[in-house]
């Protein structure tokens, strides 16, 4: 029975199934990279983002000109650039190979893949986190001066707070980009997702067995971040929904209601 | 620095001042509020009432002129660039919170349900303990009647009810004066009067309150003490049934009969 099948997959399946099963176990290792990567990046570049959205959103001009300048270029210039220039470009440099910094970090891929992608999520980030710093509703602001908070206390007990729920939905954007931006490390020699299935299509001759294994893989590991999206802005956005849909406050992440 | 003196006024305002650019909206205004007063400011829009009870507080910084929070003065200094401002935003922030303020379109934090919004300051600037922080916001939210929403959002509540909720946050700092900034201007009229009977209760129990209105009846009936602003001054001032009876000054009584139809 099991004979049949392989050899009716041999025989009539436009695709290579056998092959990619074969190789299966390399596509699962392939995955972990790119998820440890992105997280990795996600979560720098997040702490990054918190300070820098905080200089974006205020008006001190001399901090203020620097992270612009940083977000713009950032923002600017495509992350497989930014990546290359880190990568190929820094060891160029007679006196950054003499850092302690070359061996361990600057001379292997995957840092400096890490590197230019944590840098890239920080500007975005950042930009997005200041769009939703500034605006904060005055009135709450307000309400928070009135009750004798500091400059700090608003900042951490109101503004933040609400600015990162009101963020989450975008940001949920910003995760699946980095995600899909990560296939950047299988061209600098990192066996990433992507690079797994580039070198199934390299070694056997194939046309796009590799590329597809990957795609559908990336697209369950999407549909799986979406889903934790939408549990989690279920839990963190509760207070923007109207009066009927909810009646108490939902417990956890559970739905207690639907959209 | 000024000390409190044994017999102090909870709030005392002296001839206050503050301009927007070119445009002076207070022009010297003088007020003191006893423990248990109840004055209510009644004025035009555009008269200055509500800046000049956001100045109070220094959420709008006056351009002169002293504050006194139970007998102490809040210290102002003149900057380098002339500006009149905090010379110590420390004791700012710790005189603003012995100031409940209630705002005209609420102000409640919109990601905090209606306990968290009420415990938020005494527990975070007054340094309480949760526990006690929640047993006496409860007590407060049974007081003006909302205990059974405690854990809704803001969002999820009727205007009047978030009023009442902005009310309980005000008072659960068990502040010197109560300051109301046209609380039921942003208020269906059917919701009106339920925000206005949580304020007649806490004038009956003595709070002592600093009331920007509209509210003709409550400003009559429920004040101890009427101020009468007119293009930033004070036009007329004195007790409301003296004053809505036999208004002295032609600009109030003009007021009276225009909105008092």
């Amino acid at each position: 029975m099991g004979d049949s099948i392989i050899q009716f997959l041999e025989t009539w399946s436009p695709i290579d199934i056998v092959l990619i099963a074969q190789n299966f176990d390399r596509f699962l290792w392939g995955a972990l990279t790119t998820l440890q990567l992105t997280a990795m990046s996600l979560i720098i570049g997040g702490l990054l983002a918190i300070p820098l959205a905080i200089i974006r959103a205020g008006n001190n001009p001399f901090l203020n000109a620097p992270v612009w300048a940083f977000t713009y270029l950032f923002r600017g210039t495509p992350l497989l650039v930014q990546t290359y220039l880190i990568y190929y470009g820094l060891g160029q440099f007679e006196w950054i190979r003499e850092t302690f910094l070359w061996g361990p970090v600057l001379s292997q891929a995957w840092y400096c893949a890490l590197i230019a992608f944590s840098l890239n999520t920080a500007a975005y980030s950042a930009e997005l986190l200041r769009g939703s710093i500034v605006n904060t509703s005055q009135g709450e602001v307000e309400a928070a001066k009135a009750c004798g908070f500091s400059n700090w206390m608003r900042l951490r007990r109101i503004i933040l707070p609400s600015a990162f729920r009101r963020a989450l939905p975008a940001y949920s954007n910003e995760v699946i980009f980095m995600l899909h931006g990560s296939v950047v490390a299988s061209t600098i020699t990192i066996q990433d997702l992507l690079g797994v299935g580039r070198w199934l299509n390299g070694r056997y001759y194939l046309a796009y067995e590799g590329f597809i294994t990957a795609a559908v893989l990336y697209f369950i590991i999407v549909l799986l971040v979406s889903r934790g999206f939408r549990l989690w802005e279920k839990h963190w956005l509760a207070h923007l929904y109207p009066q009927e849909a909810v009646k108490t406050k939902p417990k956890k992440g559970l739905a207690s209601f639907r959209i | 620095m000024s000390e409190p003196s044994g017999d102090y006024a909870a709030l005392e305002v002296v001839d206050l001042h503050k301009s927007f650019g070119e445009v002076e909206v207070i022009r010297g205004v003088s007020l003191s509020a006893h423990k248990g007063d109840v004055i209510s400011i009644l004025g035009a829009s555009g008269s200055g009432k509500s800046t000049f009870l956001r100045c109070i507080n220094l959420l709008e910084i006056p351009t002169a002129g002293d504050v006194f929070v139970a007998g102490e003065q809040i210290r102002m200094k003149t900057s380098k660039t002339g500006r009149y401002e905090p010379e110590d935003i420390h004791q700012v922030e710790r005189l603003r919170a012995r100031l409940g303020m209630v705002f005209q379109s609420f102000n409640l934090w919109s990601h905090m349900t209606v306990i968290e919004n009420v415990i938020e300051a005494p527990v975070h600037v007054l340094k309480i303990p949760k526990a006690e922080a929640i047993e006496q916001a409860e007590a407060l939210l049974q007081k003006v009647g909302i205990l059974e929403r405690k854990d809704y959002y803001p969002a999820q509540l009727s205007g009047g009810q978030m009023q009442r909720v902005a009310i309980a946050r005000g008072l659960a700092m068990n502040p010197e004066v109560m300051l109301f900034d046209e609380p039921t201007s942003a208020l269906d009229p059917e919701l009106v009067g339920e925000v206005l009977k949580v304020m007649r209760d806490l004038a009956d129990e003595g709070r002592t309150m600093l009331v920007v209105t509209h509210e003709m009846g409550f400003a009559r009936d429920v004040s101890s003490e009427v101020v009468f602003l007119h293009e930033g001054k004070v036009e007329e001032q004195g007790q409301p049934q003296q004053m809505f009876n036999n208004p002295n000054s032609d600009r109030f009584r003009q007021f009276l009969s225009r909105t008092m139809q």
